[in-house]
């Protein structure tokens, strides 16, 4: 920094005296520096010059973290919290109840920790029964064609049966309504199954079971609590509670 | 464990011991102040959340093996500085969104506080308009408080490349935002820097 020295009196390098001002430079210019810059007005209007921009940066406002951020947050680290918590979904297990017999304890095991989280069914709206996430258990593998399938839909988060744990993450990073394109439009399917919304911490096009669907992250009213509801653009509306594949909690 | 008279590294040890909620409540005292060096470094809210969610779930991950070799808030402050200066290496030039005009729970006065209101926006911009390299350590140090040697423990650059860097960024500051009418603009001064200068001038009528 000594170099700067050269260029010390009128007219000032700003940029040397915003060293001077900063402490950048070594003590024997600052020491050579000091006296010349006390006895030149320019130099201490530039030097004002500097405080008054160290004030103006001193006086921005804070910005608290927003809420829906900090939501976002907290639900991540929540499920980070519970890598190896069981799976608790009971109209789920009711579904799988009769498969287990052809399974062996440690692959259920197995997904339970895929899972990471610990899913809660919710019961529907009153017509709706016991049915739980039941109607979207047609656990057919039709493939997905015409335009149902959304481009690029390979590279979409895939879920199989209740396994959101893997997406969870993804799905919470994103405001993607895909095909339903915005929030009114999924808070229309979900009121199908008589779910008011707001707006989602997360929402992503994904696949469930191989069929395109949309999966939107809510809070669940408490805190650390959160629903995970997945629909079917193609069938969804205010009229249609079929149209919600996936209704569940993850509870603290 | 995880009440409020807890130590940030009280909180650390309860988490490593198991307790669920001790590195929430870390997060929570924090998460304030590294949104805004988020928000004001990156410039797009929606990577200052993307880095944070990945910045505190890195943090999570590893805060088990966190040894007392430095403070917590620094080595917490570090993660979040480095997600977002990793976002800024990985991105190349991309529109950002406007940062929010006043925080949430500023309330709305229609006069005075117009100006002032001005004033801050016309600062930010100017501020986002400095080269990453100088904007980083600004902020950190002239707006969010941090000390020059903390700020080199978090870019992970000399105490001196600090000082350096935040000169050269004040100084074109001064020059942007009017405090150097007088002064030739002989710094690298962006084009856009004009519309700013013109904001200040109609805000000093």
């Amino acid at each position: 920094m000594t170099g700067n020295a050269r260029r010390s009196g009128p007219p000032w390098s700003v940029d040397l005296l915003a060293d001077l001002h900063a402490g950048a430079l070594d003590p024997r210019t600052e020491a050579e520096l000091r006296p010349l810059v006390e006895n030149d007005p320019e130099a201490r209007e530039i030097l004002a010059a500097l405080d008054a921009t160290l004030d103006d940066l001193h006086n921005l406002p804070p910005i608290p973290m927003p809420r829906h951020v900090a939501e976002r947050i907290d639900a991540a680290l929540a499920e980070e919290a519970r890598p190896t918590a069981p799976v608790i979904d009971f109209a789920q297990a009711k579904a799988r109840r009769a498969k287990r017999l052809g399974w062996g304890a440690g692959l259920l095991a197995a997904a339970a920790v895929a899972v990471g989280v610990a899913v809660v069914a919710i019961p529907r709206d009153n017509t709706a029964g016991d049915g739980g996430i039941a109607q979207q258990d047609t656990t057919t593998n039709t493939p997905v064609t015409g335009s149902a399938v959304p481009p690029g839909s390979a590279d979409l988060p895939a879920v199989r049966g209740e396994n959101f744990g893997p997406v969870f993450g993804d799905v919470l990073k994103a405001q993607n309504y895909g095909p339903l394109e915005n929030q009114e439009q999924l808070a229309d399917c979900l009121r199908g199954a008589n779910i008011t919304a707001g707006k989602p911490l997360g929402v992503s096009p994904i696949t469930l079971d191989d069929k395109p669907a949309v999966m939107a992250i809510l809070p669940a009213g408490t805190p650390g609590a959160y629903r995970i509801v997945v629909v079917d653009p193609q069938t969804c509306g205010p009229d249609n509670p079929e149209g919600v594949l996936a209704n569940s909690t993850i509870e603290p | 464990m995880t009440a409020a008279a807890s130590s940030d590294a009280d909180l650390i040890t309860a988490h490593a011991a198991g307790d669920p909620h001790a590195f929430s409540e870390l997060v929570r005292r924090h998460r304030d102040r590294m949104w805004a060096v988020a928000l004001r470094t990156l410039r797009d809210p929606e990577e200052a959340a993307d880095a944070l969610q990945e910045a505190f779930i890195s943090a999570f991950r590893a805060a088990a093996s966190f040894r007392a070799e430095s403070q917590v808030t620094t080595w917490l402050h570090r993660i979040v500085v480095n997600a977002c200066l990793d976002r800024m290496r990985r991105r190349q030039t991309r529109p950002t969104v406007p940062l929010p005009e006043a925080g949430p729970g500023e309330p709305v006065a229609p006069r005075d506080a117009m100006a002032e209101r001005e004033t801050r926006l016309v600062v930010q911009a100017a501020l986002n308009e400095l080269p990453e390299e100088q904007r980083a350590p600004i902020v950190l140090v002239d707006v969010e408080g941090y000390s020059v040697a903390e700020t080199a423990q978090l870019l992970g650059i000399a105490e001196g490349t600090v000082k350096s860097r935040c000169a050269r960024g004040r100084a074109k500051l001064a020059k942007v935002l009017g405090h150097l009418r007088n002064q030739s603009a002989d710094a690298n001064v962006p084009v856009n820097d004009v519309q700013v200068q013109q904001g200040r001038q109609l805000e000093e009528r």
